[in-house]
This record gives C-alpha cells, structure tokens and sequence, in this order.
C-alpha cells in the first residue's frame, strides 16, 4: 500500500505496459519478470495515470476467487516518480484463474478495485 | 461430469490388446498435458545457497555428513539427526510421531531435494536448512543441547576440531557458541543438500509425453496412468503438487485434525510465521552469508493470516511411497488411507465456505484410489548424495 497521487499521462499500451481504466481511473502496469510463472516472485511497476480527486491510497492483490484465498505473501509497495508505484513481493503460488486487483482508497474507504483476470498456466 | 469421468476409466479397464491397452486413449487433454509437463524435467540443476557460505564445500559436506551421524549432538549421547532421518528408511523414520528425548507432535520429514524448499519444517518456521537445522541441536525435545555445550563437544574431539578448523578457518574451542552453533548448522546443511532423488518411472513416462514417444509411453504402467490422470484431473492433487518436486512449497490446511493431544493445539503454519519472525537465524539476520539479503525476499513480505492455523507445509511426492506414515502428525499409516481421506473429507473440518474451497471429497471408487496409489508409488527412487 502506498500513499497515491496522479502520475501523468499513461504510456501508450503495448507489450511493456497494459492498462486498467474504470470511469475516470485509469492505471498503467506492468509484471517484472514479464511472464508470470508459479511459485515465482515478481514485482510490479503501476502508473496512476488517472485518479479522481480524494484518493489517497492505492495497493494490489490477488486472489483465486474459485478457492477463496489471496496470496501468501503481503506486497510493499514504493514510490519511485510521483504517481509511480513498484509492489515487490508478489507470488502466485498455484495454478489456475487469478483476479489481480488494484486498489484505490479514499483513506481507509476502497473506492476503485481494477481488476485483471489471470488464468495462470501450469 | 461425474458420469462421463466413470465411463471412461471403465472402457480403458475392458480395452483389449496390449498395444491399446498400454497408454490412455485419446491420451490426455491439452490442459492434462501440460500439468504432467510441469511435473519435470527431472532431476534439476544443483544450485548452490548463497546463504551458506560452505554450501557446496567438499569439506564441509564431509564435516556435515559425519555430525548427522554423530550421536554427541544429543545431550545423552545416544541420538543424531539420522536417528530420525534415518538414511535406510529414505531420511525419515517410519513413527507417525518423532521419539527424541520425548515424544515430538510431529512426524520426521523425509529429507531429499531439500534445496528446492522455500520454507523448512512441517509449519515453515525455518527459512533455510541451516536455521532448520539449528532447531532440533537446541530444541529439548529432540537433541537438547546448548551452544556451550556443542561447542565443549566437538573442541573435545581432536579430529572433529581439526575437521571444522579447515571448513570454518577457526579453531573450534576459540570460536564464538553461537557462532559455532550456526557453522555446525552450515555444514549439516551442505550435507543434506547433497541428498537427492534420481529418477523415477514417472520421469521417463513424463519425458516420453514431452518427445510424443508412445513406445516409451506404453511401459508406464496403465493403473498409474489413469491416477496420474486423477492426479492431475478430477482429484486437483497437482493444485498443491505442483512442479518437479510435487509441491508448491506452501501451506495447507487439509483437513487433519490439528490437536497435538486434548486441549492443546498446534497452531501450524502461524506459529511457524511467529517463530520465523523471531528468530535470530532468518534469513533477514546477521548469520546469512548473502550480503545483499536477496534470500530473504519470502521472509521479508510473509505476514500472518488468520487462515494459516492448521496449516501445514504442502510436503514433496517424490519418495512417497518409502516415507509412510503421512500427514504433519503421521496420522495416516498408508498411501491407501491418503487416497480414502481425500475422498471422504470432513467438510466441516475445513476452513472457507462450500462453494469456495479448493477441497472438497473426491468421492473416488475403490478402482480409481487402487489408481491414485499405483500412480504415487511410481515416484520412488533412491537417495543418494549428489554434488
């Protein structure tokens, strides 16, 4: 969870980065490593590209909706340019349908969840 | 659904001839095929801990192998690591429970292919195997020893101290306890590291899939075929079981009973998270020899859930068959009593709501758990110690 603020204009979509937009929020992300495996960690780089006024905080998550559990780890998130996010310490740890989520709050009030649909292969 | 699945194993039951009858088909589905292609290739590449600084040291092997003997690491003097991990019952014991100085709540984990782990321990309270290996010197219900204590021990032996003069380049009786405790624990951990499974029928089976080699294919035999497809078909083992060494390394809770005895409860993978983050030899401690800490990235974003009480470490397939009995508290005698749990499950037992639940009972026939068996005895292999 990190301290959000607006980062500027997205960049333009493309095998680097993919966007979330839901009214008038729209993010920027993208995984490091690229590929996503099992069992592996990765980061993730997020661009707040556009936020609505009051949002103060934003954070990501992943949850297998299927068989009702999230990840085992907790992601840290840093600032590293004004409006730009790296979340460290993700891991999906098994295969199958993931809901990757990022999060928007107003305090602590969840005002937008992104969602991305993952169907993590073996 | 159901109706389709028994269909099917009952035509391949009957199908004549042994050059039908040998391999499944239509063989498996694309999603079949590729969940039996993670399950390898096999054996991996042997890596190095970066948080051991003697980890791949020929010495320090030697050293480690000769204290996993050595029944001076018990305060009696009359067990070692191998009592428990006996290296003729594949590195475990065969008790559902561990005997050391008194009776452990849990059973003796088999040790091979230990550096494929991410945590150690039945609740993960350990984040390297040398800091696993710590535990049990110390803990007063297996070894019961002290650093002081290990450290008059193996001063005391002229050639032991010689022996860890060459590896750790001090002198035994000059060094630090603490500090000694841990190199003790290094050099158990090169050691056990070198333990290894080879491979197995499943690895050839896997590997003919991979080439598309039906003749290769058709030696596997058809019963663990058709549990190798339950296995990664309607029984969702492989959700758990996962990749070259049939686990994911995490946690569970699947369904067993997590009292220790009346009134007492052992809490599993919480505790272990409380006890990982309070120990002085995790990963994110003055004794890792990884200088940049990159080992330490589990350790650094694991935080307690709720959910993780009576959770317990998804435990590796490989050598299955010789490590009876099964489960954190041995509490499963044969690989037929595992089959008959996961198929009878106690859904009250279970955490999470009915529609949300990875477990559920697999309502397997007495045929498919004879398959499910003949499917897990099939990943035996000798341990032997490989650098």
């Amino acid at each position: 969870m990190a301290t959000a603020q607006p980062g500027g204009a997205c960049p333009p979509p493309g095998e680097d980065f993919q966007h979330l937009a839901a009214g008038n929020v729209e993010v920027a992300y993208r995984w490091d490593p690229r590929a996503l495996k099992v069992g592996q960690f990765f980061s993730a780089d997020v661009i707040a590209c556009r936020l609505p006024a009051g949002i103060s905080r934003i954070a990501i998550d992943a949850t297998m909706p299927a068989h009702g559990h999230g990840m085992n780890y907790l992601p840290k998130a840093t600032e590293t340019a004004p409006g730009h996010y790296r979340f460290t310490g993700l891991m999906l740890h098994m295969p199958g349908r993931w809901q990757l989520t990022i999060e928007l709050y107003d305090g602590n009030t969840l005002v937008h969840r992104l969602i991305r649909d993952l169907d993590l292969k073996p | 659904m159901r109706l389709a699945a028994t269909t099917i194993l009952a035509a391949l039951v009957v199908s004549p001839g042994p050059a039908t009858a040998q391999h499944l088909s239509p063989p498996y589905t694309e999603a079949e095929r590729a969940a039996i292609l993670a399950h390898g290739p096999w054996p991996p590449l042997a890596t190095r801990d970066p948080s051991n600084r003697v980890s791949g040291n020929a010495q320090a092997i030697a050293l480690g192998r000769k204290l996993f003997l050595d029944k001076r690491l018990s305060r009696e003097r009359n067990r070692a690591c191998a009592t428990c991990h006996d290296p003729a019952r594949s590195f475990s014991d065969g008790r559902p429970r561990s005997l050391g100085r008194s009776l452990h709540d849990r059973n003796a984990i088999a040790l091979a292919n230990l550096r494929l782990n991410r945590w150690f321990g039945w609740a993960g309270a350990a984040d390297s195997l040398w800091a696993q290996s710590i535990r049990p010197i110390l803990d007063d219900k297996e070894l019961g020893l002290t650093p002081s204590l290990l450290r008059e021990r193996l001063s005391a032996d002229k050639r032991t101290a010689s022996h860890y003069h060459r590896v750790f380049g001090v002198a035994a009786g000059a060094d630090d306890p603490e500090r000694l405790l841990v190199n003790v624990a290094k050099a158990l951990a090169a050691y056990q590291e070198t333990l290894v499974t080879g491979r197995t029928p499943f690895d050839d089976f896997r590997d003919a899939i991979a080439s598309d080699d039906r003749a290769a294919q058709a030696r596997y035999p058809l019963a663990a075929q058709r549990g190798l497809q339950i296995f990664v078909g309607k029984g969702r083992c492989a959700a758990c079981h996962f990749g070259p060494n049939f686990t994911t390394g995490e946690f569970e809770d699947v369904g067993i009973p997590f009292f220790a005895e009346k009134g007492r409860v052992d809490s599993g993978r919480h505790g272990g998270i409380a006890a990982l983050r309070t120990s002085p030899y995790n990963l994110l401690g003055r004794f890792n020899d990884d200088p940049a800490h990159a080992t330490g990235l589990a350790t650094r974003h694991v935080e307690p859930l709720h959910r993780n009480w009576g959770e317990f470490r998804v435990p590796s397939l490989r050598n299955v068959a010789r490590t009876a009995p099964y489960m954190h508290n041995g509490s499963l005698p044969s690989l037929a009593a595992v089959a008959r749990h996961y198929s009878e499950l106690d859904e009250e037992r279970l955490h999470g709501t009915p529609d949300k639940r990875l477990l559920k009972p697999l309502r397997l026939s007495s045929q498919e758990k004879a398959d499910l068996v003949a499917f897990l005895q099939m990943l035996s292999s000798k341990v032997e110690s490989r650098r």
